[in-house]
């Protein structure tokens, strides 16, 4: 039966996956509730398109398990299937099928109640009805993502799985389709996306989950886990300051900049934390905000 | 059963759309129209030549010296176009990377090879109604014994079968397209003359081979081991193919 309790829609335990000798990924973990937006981050070759084929049912786990609205995805997999929605990191499309008659089939294998009617529904609310009755081989890279991206939506699924849902999409496109995924969420449905654009996951990701050699290496939620990167200048620079700077909580390295400057790279918030340590040493100006980046860049060190 | 239909028509549609379709059912139908007017001026001046025998003339039906020959030449056309017919059935597929949709759709694999294997019949079911006139003007023109013409569409359907399947599963098992018509090619011709190796017809070699099974049902002797080879031949390749599929996921 399949639960759509808050606690995990997705629910991964340990999931492996190896070819030959390659471990593509080990040991993942994760849960992911109801109405949440996950961003998956993660250097390529990390493992994050062959966690997200897992789920999808494209391909089968080594070892370990997964599942969707309390159902595994292999032992029940046609039922997880109708209520997933997947975006691969090639959008499959048809070059010889117009986009509707494509979005109409793609219906048809998903089991959307009215095929033709949802395809419809479908091409309006990802802007291609302009588009509609044109071959697929004839559009261009951006209307081809959004052509991958509505095969995904087309049953109205739960869950949402999209890999890179943004490439090849110019700036106005990607801000209509982080609109257009908000909306899902707000509308109950569970998304998963992943994507090297970190400003995507600032915009529009309640939790982020980061990749690393195949292994999940940070996950939390935004708010927590994005780092800060804050300038600080006082009027009598010392290494007493350094030291205070270095003991505060969250402090990841600091910079001197030399003439009483500082760069403090931090994985949260510590604003309040560094003006208080700075008082005495005549804080002169502080800014600097919250930065993906830098937890980004901590966690996949190495590569 | 919906949506295995869904995947045998667009299979069929992709096969009317494209050049590759079209030059197949051209040539095809050109190959069989051809060969259908050499055999009606051969049997014409064979006809001719004997005019003066009455008895050796009688002797010269229609079913032996005429369909029967149109229908051995047929079979050699239809090993010949089912390669080409089933070529992209999966390669396309890898190499537009559409096979990730069927695999994420709520659709199983043996599902996925029987709505193309279905959509390939549809096609070649196609090609055969377009060589309907050779019957047509014949029965316009005389009585010829409807056996023949009956083994003979069936002969074509079952080997059009076996062709398809098989190319279905050299086509899951490559990604080139070149590939798996060469591949299906050889294979087909070579389980077509399998016979030759062993004059034998009881023997095993000779019941293994594709052209075996295809005179039986040329000479309108309709029996239930012909039609379970061709069954047999067909559910094993379909089989393979879909082990192919799930492989892949597991691979």
């Amino acid at each position: 039966m399949v639960d759509w309790g808050d606690s995990g829609v997705i629910q991964v335990e340990q999931l492996t996956k190896t070819y030959g000798t390659t471990t593509a990924i080990r040991d993942v973990s994760f849960q992911i509730g109801r109405g949440e937006i996950v961003g998956f981050l993660g250097p390529n070759g990390a493992g994050k398109s062959t966690t997200m084929r897992i789920l999808a049912g494209a391909i089968g786990a080594t070892s370990g398990e997964a599942t969707i609205g309390g159902l595994d995805v292999v032992g029940k997999a046609r039922e997880v299937k109708a209520m997933v929605g997947y975006l691969p990191e090639f959008p499959p499309l048809y070059a010889d099928m117009t986009v509707r008659s494509y979005l109409t089939y793609a219906g048809q294998l998903k089991g959307a109640e009215r095929p033709a009617q949802a395809a419809d529904r479908i091409l309006s609310r990802v802007g291609l009805s302009q588009v509609a009755h044109r071959l697929i081989d004839h559009l261009s890279l951006g209307f081809r993502q959004r052509v991958g991206i509505a095969q995904a939506l087309v049953h109205s699924p739960k869950v949402l799985i999209l890999d890179e849902p943004s490439r090849g999409l110019d700036p106005a496109q990607r801000v209509e389709i982080r609109a257009l995924v908000k909306e899902l969420a707000a509308g109950d449905v569970t998304v998963i996306l992943s994507t090297h654009v970190l400003s995507e996951v600032e915009a529009i990701c309640d939790r982020v989950l980061i990749i690393h050699e195949g292994q999940i290496v940070t996950k939390g939620r935004l708010d927590d886990l994005a780092g800060t990167q804050v300038s600080l200048t006082v009027a009598h620079p010392s290494d007493d300051l350094v030291n205070r700077l270095h003991k505060v909580e969250g402090v990841v390295a600091v910079q001197d900049r030399e003439d009483g400057r500082y760069i403090i790279s931090a994985r949260s918030d510590i604003r309040p934390e560094v003006a208080r340590a700075a008082i005495d040493a005549g804080l002169l100006e502080l800014s600097g905000g919250m930065n993906l980046e830098a937890v980004y860049l901590e966690a996949t060190a190495g590569t | 059963m919906k949506v295995t239909l869904a995947i045998a028509g667009r299979e069929l549609k992709s096969r009317l759309n494209t050049s590759v379709g079209g030059v197949v059912l051209a040539l095809f139908l050109f190959l069989a129209g051809f060969f259908w007017f050499l055999s009606l001026n051969n049997y014409v001046a064979q006809s001719q030549s004997l005019v003066m025998n009455p008895y050796a003339a009688s002797m010269l039906t229609l079913g032996d010296y005429l369909i029967l020959p149109w229908f051995s030449n047929c079979m050699f056309f239809v090993l010949l176009v089912a390669p080409a017919l089933s070529m992209g059935s999966f390669t396309q597929e890898y190499q537009q990377h559409t096979l990730t949709l069927l695999l994420t759709s709520p659709v199983s694999t043996g599902q996925i090879v029987l709505g193309k294997y279905l959509g390939l019949m549809g096609f070649a079911s196609l090609m055969l109604l377009g060589t309907l006139h050779v019957p047509a003007t014949l029965y316009y023109v005389a009585d010829p014994d409807f056996g023949y013409f009956f083994g003979g569409y069936l002969a074509m359907f079952a080997l059009m079968s076996a062709s398809l399947s098989l190319g279905l599963f050299v086509s899951a098992s490559t990604q080139s397209q070149m590939v798996a018509f060469l591949a299906t090619l050889v294979a087909g011709l070579s389980l077509y003359v399998l016979s030759w190796l062993n004059p034998d017809p009881a023997g095993w070699i000779s019941q293994l081979a594709l052209a075996t099974h295809i005179e039986d049902l040329l000479s309108g002797a309709l029996r239930l081991s012909d039609m379970a080879y061709f069954l047999g031949f067909t559910l094993v390749m379909l089989f393979g193919c879909q082990q192919k599929l799930e492989g892949l996921r597991w691979s």
